[in-house]
Parts: structure tokens; sequence; C-alpha cells
């Protein structure tokens, strides 16, 4: 169980990328896709979160003089995390809206349905 | 003393201004960029022969290398940001009179922060750095993509955003498996300690940032996405994501491999996805009817030379990759922003309808055949040095298989001819209509079609002025330790 305990994000933020790939590449609606976009975003800034987590951590501010720095979780990967969520959220907003113009032109968003332009 | 940072920090300034600028100054709206990437050539230029000696090394906040975020104007960097600025500023002067149509303010500001982006993702020093410039070039261009809201854009603005969004997803996963292992962001510092981690957990992280940014730079198989998304957008678009944004992602991939990884048995395997992408990019090419599309195939298969010259990986080799590099962003650029015009007059997009264009608007179709002279690679225009250069790094390798993949890049090479001069001859000596009248292409359209003109061909006689540079910047991708000594001191 220690396996588990000790690896136990990892395996959920790569679960979560995994379902994520999934649904991109064999759903046809294309909300679903986007839906799977998410996802793998959500994935990937878990993955993110858990390379500098510690259990029982602390912000790692020196707020009171008994607090040590071991036990401190690394900042950086959460600035990183609140910068990828942000670009996470324009990629969705501009998917999102593209996709109410593709409905406009095409009257469906099944991508399969979608296939003017080819090699 | 210039400061590089002021190379990001005022066009990003002026780009979010646009909307503000719009409310009360609307006609005013599309000289912005011109202002600021001209201020950005200028900069670039002054700098230039300073990095030459010494790279500018600036750290942000005050805190020394490895913790904070810095910039590095190498001579790499500088070289990229001043093509950068000299391409988004002609383009930006054809774009005054062609963008008539749409939310104008919208396409000036996203066209501004597109090309920060990509200024960013050369001068940066820091990974993550590098991935958030990296998103800002690619979502402006997503949307730049859809900008005229037809039925072909959107689609292909569809296309490239779902693949490009799994290629970010990518590359972050590759930048946090390096900060797990190495506890910094910081390209150098990577680079230093780089040979304490083991194969495997380098291969991993290698491969998926790789991948991630092959999507950008449009490497065979992660192509898919770009000769719809190049023919659907305006021309004026078109040129930059053609001439900048795949360059761009080129440069990330190749700093990554030669600065970062210093992976030098990787270097087969992408001399062999070049000249792949090479190939499939001249064959698809060949069989086009849309001049647009073909184009765009054209640049895929110049992409795969780049990535081949550079992969020889010798001082001749990187120094011709990226003289390729410019001659490509100048013909390019030349190309789709005489094709734009021709399109606008003709009316279609096919090949076809481009017949006695020749006599109908001479000077635009001049500059369009000398862009597709110096792209095949015949003096006295750049492309003939640049593409010797790389036929001789080849050679001078003496090595069987780059010899024999040098024989496919010219195999590709006489397929370029053979479209090219299928569409010049439809020019120029196809269709016996009568004098139609000369209709030419605006002022504003002719003067940076005559720049890049002169450009390529003054290069293209007198190689030296550029050579110098080329040398420096192809020492500092060989030089990974000078690199890592100059940032960390």
């Amino acid at each position: 169980m220690s396996f588990l305990n000790n690896y136990i994000y990892y395996i959920g933020a790569f679960g979560l990328i995994l379902i994520g790939l999934y649904i991109i590449l064999v759903k046809r609606n294309l909300i679903k896709v986007i839906v799977g976009l998410g996802i793998l975003d959500t994935g990937v800034n878990l993955f993110l979160i858990s390379v500098g987590y510690i259990a029982k951590g602390t912000a790692p501010i020196f707020s009171r003089p008994v607090i040590d720095s071991e036990n401190m979780v690394d900042p950086v990967p959460q600035a990183l995390v609140l910068t990828a969520i942000v670009i996470g959220v324009a990629v969705l907003a501009l998917a999102l809206s593209l996709a109410i113009r593709l409905y406009q032109h095409y009257g469906t968003l099944n991508l399969r349905k979608i296939r003017e332009q080819k090699w | 003393m210039v400061n590089p940072v002021l190379l990001i920090a005022v066009p990003l300034g002026l780009a979010f201004a646009i909307p503000l600028f719009a409310l009360f100054w609307k006609a005013a709206v599309k000289y912005v960029p011109l202002a600021a990437l001209a201020f950005n050539l200028v900069i670039s230029l002054l700098l230039l022969p300073r990095v030459l000696e010494n790279p500018v090394i600036v750290s942000i906040g005050g805190w020394r290398p490895p913790f904070c975020i810095n910039l590095v104007a190498g001579p790499v960097g500088v070289l990229f940001s001043a093509i950068i600025a000299l391409v988004g500023l002609l383009v930006s002067v054809y774009a005054l009179d062609y963008i008539k149509k749409g939310a104008i303010e919208k396409y000036h500001m996203l066209y501004l922060l597109l090309l920060t982006g990509a200024t960013g993702v050369v001068l940066t020093g820091d990974i993550f750095n590098l991935f958030v410039f990296f998103e800002i070039l690619c979502i402006s261009s997503y949307a730049l993509v859809a900008y005229l809201r037809e039925r072909s854009g959107i689609e292909s603005a569809v296309k490239y955003l779902i693949q490009g969004a799994v290629g970010s997803s990518l590359l972050l996963i590759g930048i946090g498996l390096l900060y797990g292992q190495f506890g910094t962001l910081n390209m150098a510092d990577i680079a230093e300690n780089i040979a304490s981690a083991g194969l495997i957990s380098l291969f991993v992280p290698m491969v998926l940032i790789i991948t991630g940014l092959g999507v950008e730079a449009a490497i065979f198989p992660l192509n898919a996405w770009l000769p719809d998304a190049h023919s659907s957008a305006p021309s004026s678009i078109s040129a930059i994501l053609s001439g900048i944004a795949i360059e761009v992602g080129l440069y990330a991939v190749v700093r990554i491999i030669f600065t970062i990884f210093g992976a030098q048995s990787f270097l087969l395997f992408l001399a062999l996805l070049g000249i792949f992408t090479l190939l499939v990019g001249e064959m698809c090419a060949f069989s086009q009817n849309n001049i647009k599309r073909m184009l765009a195939y054209s640049s895929i298969s110049q992409i795969g030379l780049i990535l081949f010259a550079l992969a020889i990986a010798t001082s001749y080799g990187v120094t011709g990759g990226l003289f390729q590099l410019v001659s490509h962003t100048l013909a390019k650029a030349l190309l789709f922003l005489a094709a734009g015009y021709m399109i606008y007059r003709a009316g279609s997009l096919q090949i076809s309808a481009l017949e006695g264009m020749g006599k109908k608007m001479p000077l635009t179709c001049l500059a369009f055949t000398i862009g597709a002279f110096s792209l095949v690679g015949l003096p006295p225009f750049i492309g003939f040095p640049s593409k010797f250069l790389v036929v001789r790094a080849a050679l001078a390798t003496k090595e069987t298989i780059f010899i024999v993949f040098i024989g496919l890049a010219l195999l590709g090479t006489v397929i370029e001819g053979a479209y090219f001069f299928r569409v010049v001859q439809v020019l120029y000596f196809k269709g016996e209509k009568p004098n139609p009248g000369r209709k030419e292409a605006p002022v504003t359209a002719l003067i940076p079609m005559f720049i890049f003109v002169v450009l390529i061909v003054i290069i293209g006689i007198y190689p030296k002025l550029v050579t110098d540079v080329l040398n420096s910047a192809a020492s500092e991708l060989l030089n990974r330790l000078d690199y890592i000594r100059s940032v960390l001191g």
C-alpha cells in the first residue's frame, strides 16, 4: 500500500491525461473533444502540483519562527499551475467560440462530417 | 545600453493598448503594429554588433540566474528577433490596405501579440517562460486563422487548435518531468546538470518536449494542420505563419536538443525526419491546384530541409540551416504577399485562374517569380547560397548516409522547381485573352514586396552580409558549454 500512498497523485494525474487523450482521439462531437482537452489540462496541472507536493506541508512563508523549512511545499510548481490554468482557460474559451462558429457554418458538430479540407 | 527586455515589453504593452486606442481614434489603430515593430527592428539592429562579442544576459527581478527568469540575447536570439521584426514590419505595411473587413483592431492586436510571443520564445532563457510565450504565439495564431470567419478558416482553426493544444500539453508534461528531476527551470542550469541524470529519465521528457514543439514546427508526421491553416488564413497572416511561426517552433526544437540535452545520438533520427518532411511536402505540393495550399506544402518541405541541415550539427551544417531559414522566411513571406493580391484580383485560389496575370499585374508577378526562383535555389537570389551551403555541409561530413540524404533533398528540389515553374508559366505564357488592362496591387503592398525583392537579390549576390552573424549564431547553438558559462557566470 505504501506504493499507492506515495504515487497516488501521479497515478491520478496520468490517468486523467490518458482519459483526456482518449476522448480527443475517439470522440466525434467537437464539444466532447473540448471537454477532453479540459480533462487533459487538469491532468497536467495535477501532475505539476504533485511534483512539488509534501504531505502535511505548509506554505513557504516564515510567518512563525517555529516553522521548519523541511515541511514547506515547493512554490514554483504552484506558480506554474496558475499560469497553466490561465492559458488553459484561454484555449478552451477560444475553442468553444470556434465551436459556435463551426455550428453556424455547418449545422453540425460531428467532426466526421466536417471534412472539406484534405490532403 | 539598450535593454533586450524592451523587445518584448514594448510590443506587448502596445498590443494591449490597441483596444483602448480604438475607443477614441479608430483610424490610427493599424499604425500601432507598424510603430512597435519598427522600434523592435531598430533595437535588434543596435543590439546585434554587441551580442556578436558577448551575449547580453538580463535577469528580471534582480535575482541572479538560476533563481530568476532571464533573457539570453545571444547571436541566435537577436538574429531571430531582427528577422521577426523585419518581416513583421513589412507585413504590417502590407496589411494597411489588405485587411479591410472584420474587427480591425482585433486583427492588429492579435498580430502584435503573435509577434511578441515569437520574440519572447527566441529570447528567453527559461523553459517555462518559453512555454508561456509559445502559447501566446499559438493562441493568437489560432484566432487569426479564423479571422475571416469563413467556412474553411473556422474548420482549419479548429483542427489547428486541437492539435496545438494537445502538443502544448505534452510540452508542459515534459517541462514538469524536467523540473521534477532538476528542481530548476533555467535552461542553462538544466543543461549543466543534465549529465547527472539517467538515460531513460531524460529520454521521456525529451520525446514529450520535441513532440509538443514539433506540432508547431510542422515536423512530419505532426503537420496535418499546416496546409489547412496556412491556406485559409488571410494572406498577410499566412506570410507570418509560414515565415515566422514555424521557424520559431523549429528554433525551440533545436535549442532544446542542442543546448539543453546535447543529444548527439538523436541527431540522425532528426535528419531522417527532416528528409521525410521534405519529400512529403514536395510531393503533396506538386499535386495541388490551389496556390496557397501549394505554398503551404512548400513550407513543410523547406522546414524539412532546414531541420536536416541543422541535424548535421557541424558548423557548416548549422550555418547552412540558419541561412536556409532566413532565405525561406524572406522568400515565402514574399510569395504569400504577392499571391494575396493575385488571388484578390483573380477571385479564385485555383492556379488556373491566374492565367494572364503577368500582363495584368506585372510588378506583383515579377515579385512572385523572384520569390519562387529564390526558393528553388536559382542564382543570383538568396536561395542559391543557402542551398549551396547545405549541400556543401552534407558532403563535408563524408558519411554515406548524409550524402544519400542530400541526394534525396536535391531530388525534392527538382520537384519544387517543377511546380514553381508551372505556376510561373501559367502567370506569363498561358491564356490568350485580349490585353485585360493593368490593375496593379496598391502601393502599400508593392513597397514591402519591393523591399523583400531587394533583400533577396542583395543577400543572394553578396552573402557575406549575413554570414558573420550566421556563423556566430551557429557557434552559439553548437557550444553548449559557452552558453551555460555565459548565463551562470
